[in-house]
């Protein structure tokens, strides 16, 4: 195994004239579980599209496991595994026949032992002869990842596992996705959006926005970055801009939509004057951010994390631009 | 659910090194077998398309077969027109389901492509296409067993079919040798339409494209081949299309084989190299803009 399981140089990927990946760099070292965090439509699953070869490379260099993407894309895809945002499985198929497929895919010939025990370790070795469409969302969940293991691949690519997903079963499989990596010693790149997953989950994190990696480092590096608190303030009355940056204790002010975004250097010592001042405006709801990856993101990027682009807020908008940028 | 945490008992072993391998190249025996088996597991798991498949052409034989059995003066009306002056079809044609028979088998495998092209589909929409890619298997390979899934599948029928014609009191000629050189052109005639079609649909997702496709070139395929009637009655520009059309070919190789108990093995030559032709074609196409998703 390398030392380091991905590397690409200006990896990049348009569509006609829109930029979906924009020459990013990245390293993630073997054994680690590498986290790409940003908001929808920043190009986090475009980036597992051209790493995996679903994708074709518009411009730069990417190799994974050793081997490089473009050149050898095969053996790429035989040291690879894949754990989708929805599931996908072939319903009319039990769990042991998707297995007996995935097994076919990868040329396996001595598969049933390691299939036997992976159906046990995610606790699904009694219902392997049912329809996979008979089973929960958190079991289909288990059984993609079993798929994504059973070739014993390098690297797993998961991209938002755990979107649409309940807390608990969220939970559980924060569980099997640092198991997979501790226990199985498989290089994880994991996508998503939700701060918290890639807080928990990831030993490296490149924030990304709008095809750009903006920050990386640890979870902690990236939040000692940001030597500020965030206030979020909403009023029924407009407020103007100037107003708010008077505040003493205020360096910054942003608008988000309907809403203020405050960077102040202590929010228990700016919070009063805020109320303070715009009590007069009927504050409709007021929220603080200390340091932490969404105030890194909001720092660097003006925004929530969770807050789409002005390119993505209509998506049918954004869809049919990029179904244009492609023909 | 269960939200317990995964046996730390079950031990697995550590992923194998990822070895530097000279050649970039990846048998697809595997992934090919894979998928045409997964495609026949669909097909037999699922009861109506399964009965439908067989009952079709039975409906054939019986409402096309029947209405023109029962013309006044029967058969023997019929024969002037369905034989020209052919003796040995004189001579030998005793019914015009025998006659029909081949004719529906040839145009049964004109739309069998339609269901290969709807399983593609659907595989792109689900997202099952990318769980397939994403592993060391070619475009090609995918298109390959979706072709010979839905070919397999159109063959399914056949049986049925003599059955049905035996139970119509159709009578066979032809040894055993003409009867395999027959359903072997059958079978070349549907992996080349199934191969057409993949390939005309490669790059769609839409669920009402194969359906318009099979309605489009079923219609004039079928009438422009003498599948239900002698060609030789056509038009001159009928006739021109039918010279070139390979249901026509196979509806004659078979029409020898049961009625006359010859075979012209030219035909099966040509049905053999119509099927070579679009599976060449089809997977050069398919290689490029088979898509994902």
């Amino acid at each position: 195994m390398p030392i380091d399981a991905i590397v690409t140089h200006g990896l990049t990927k348009a569509y006609g004239k829109l930029i979906a990946v924009d020459h990013v760099d990245m390293k993630v070292a073997a054994g680690g579980v590498f986290g790409l965090l940003g908001p929808n439509g920043a190009g986090k699953t475009t980036i597992i599209k051209l790493l995996t070869g679903l994708s074709d490379i518009t411009e730069g260099t990417a190799s994974v496991a050793g081997f490089d993407v473009q050149a050898e894309p095969m053996r790429v895809k035989q040291n690879i595994g894949w754990v989708a945002a929805e599931v996908i499985l072939d319903d009319d198929l039990s769990a042991w026949e998707n297995l007996w497929l995935q097994a076919k895919l990868q040329r396996l010939s001595d598969w049933k032992d390691r299939a036997d025990d992976i159906l046990k370790y995610f606790e699904l070795g009694d219902r392997r002869k049912d329809k996979v469409g008979t089973y929960s969302t958190g079991m289909r969940k288990k059984l993609e990842i079993a798929l994504a293991l059973l070739h014993q691949p390098q690297v797993i690519f998961m991209d938002e596992p755990t979107i649409g997903l309940d807390a608990n079963t969220r939970r559980m499989l924060w569980q099997l996705i640092t198991g997979v990596n501790k226990e199985f010693h498989i290089t994880v790149l994991l996508t998503s959006h939700y701060i918290e997953e890639a807080d928990a989950l990831c030993d490296q994190i490149s924030i990304i926005d709008q095809g750009r990696f903006v920050a990386s480092g640890t979870p902690s590096e990236l939040k000692s970055r940001v030597k500020a608190d965030f206030i979020e303030v909403e009023t029924r009355m407009s407020v103007s801009e100037p107003k708010l940056r008077q505040i003493p204790g205020v360096s910054e002010v942003r608008s988000e939509g309907k809403a203020w975004i405050l960077k102040v250097a202590s929010a228990e010592e700016t919070l009063p004057r805020v109320l303070e001042t715009l009590k007069s405006d009927g504050i409709t709801r007021i929220n603080v951010e200390r340091p932490s990856l969404e105030s890194v993101f909001m720092d660097i990027t003006g925004k929530r994390i969770d807050h789409p682009g002005p390119d993505v807020q209509d998506y049918r908008k954004f869809y049919a631009n990029l179904r244009r940028a492609r023909q | 659910m269960s939200l317990a945490t995964p046996d730390p008992a079950v031990a697995l072993t550590a992923p194998a090194p990822a070895v530097a391998h000279r050649s970039s190249h990846v048998g697809q025996w595997s992934q090919f077998s894979g998928l045409y088996y997964r495609e026949l597991i669909k097909t037999f798991r699922n009861p109506l398309v399964l009965a439908i498949t067989v009952i079709q052409p039975f409906m054939w034989l019986a409402f096309f077969g029947s209405s023109f059995e029962n013309v006044p003066g029967g058969i023997s009306s019929l024969k002037p027109l369905l034989c020209g002056g052919n003796i040995g079809c004189l001579a030998h044609l005793t019914s015009y389901t025998q006659f029909l028979l081949p004719g529906v088998m040839a145009t049964s495998m004109l739309s069998v492509g339609m269901f290969g092209a709807m399983s593609t589909i659907q595989d792109k929409r689900f997202g099952f296409m990318k769980r397939i890619l994403i592993t060391p298997t070619s475009k090609a390979t995918v298109y390959l067993s979706k072709a010979l899934g839905s070919a397999t599948r159109g063959l399914v029928g056949i049986p049925v079919m003599l059955v049905a014609a035996l139970a119509f009191g159709v009578q066979f000629q032809g040894d055993l040798l003409m009867w395999a050189g027959w359903l072997l052109g059958l079978a070349f005639l549907g992996f080349g339409f199934s191969a057409l079609f993949l390939a005309v649909t490669a790059s769609s997702t839409d669920w009402q494209t194969p359906g318009v496709i099979a309605n489009f070139i079923t219609m004039p395929l079928m009438f422009a081949s003498g599948a239900l009637f002698p060609s030789t009655n056509y038009p001159t520009w009928m006739q021109y299309i039918a010279d070139y059309n390979p249901v026509g070919y196979a509806a004659v190789l078979g029409r020898d084989v049961v009625v006359y108990g010859t075979i012209d093995w030219t035909y099966l030559g040509y049905l053999a190299l119509f099927a070579g032709l679009m599976v060449l074609i089809g997977t050069t196409i398919a290689a490029k803009y088979l898509k994902v998703e």
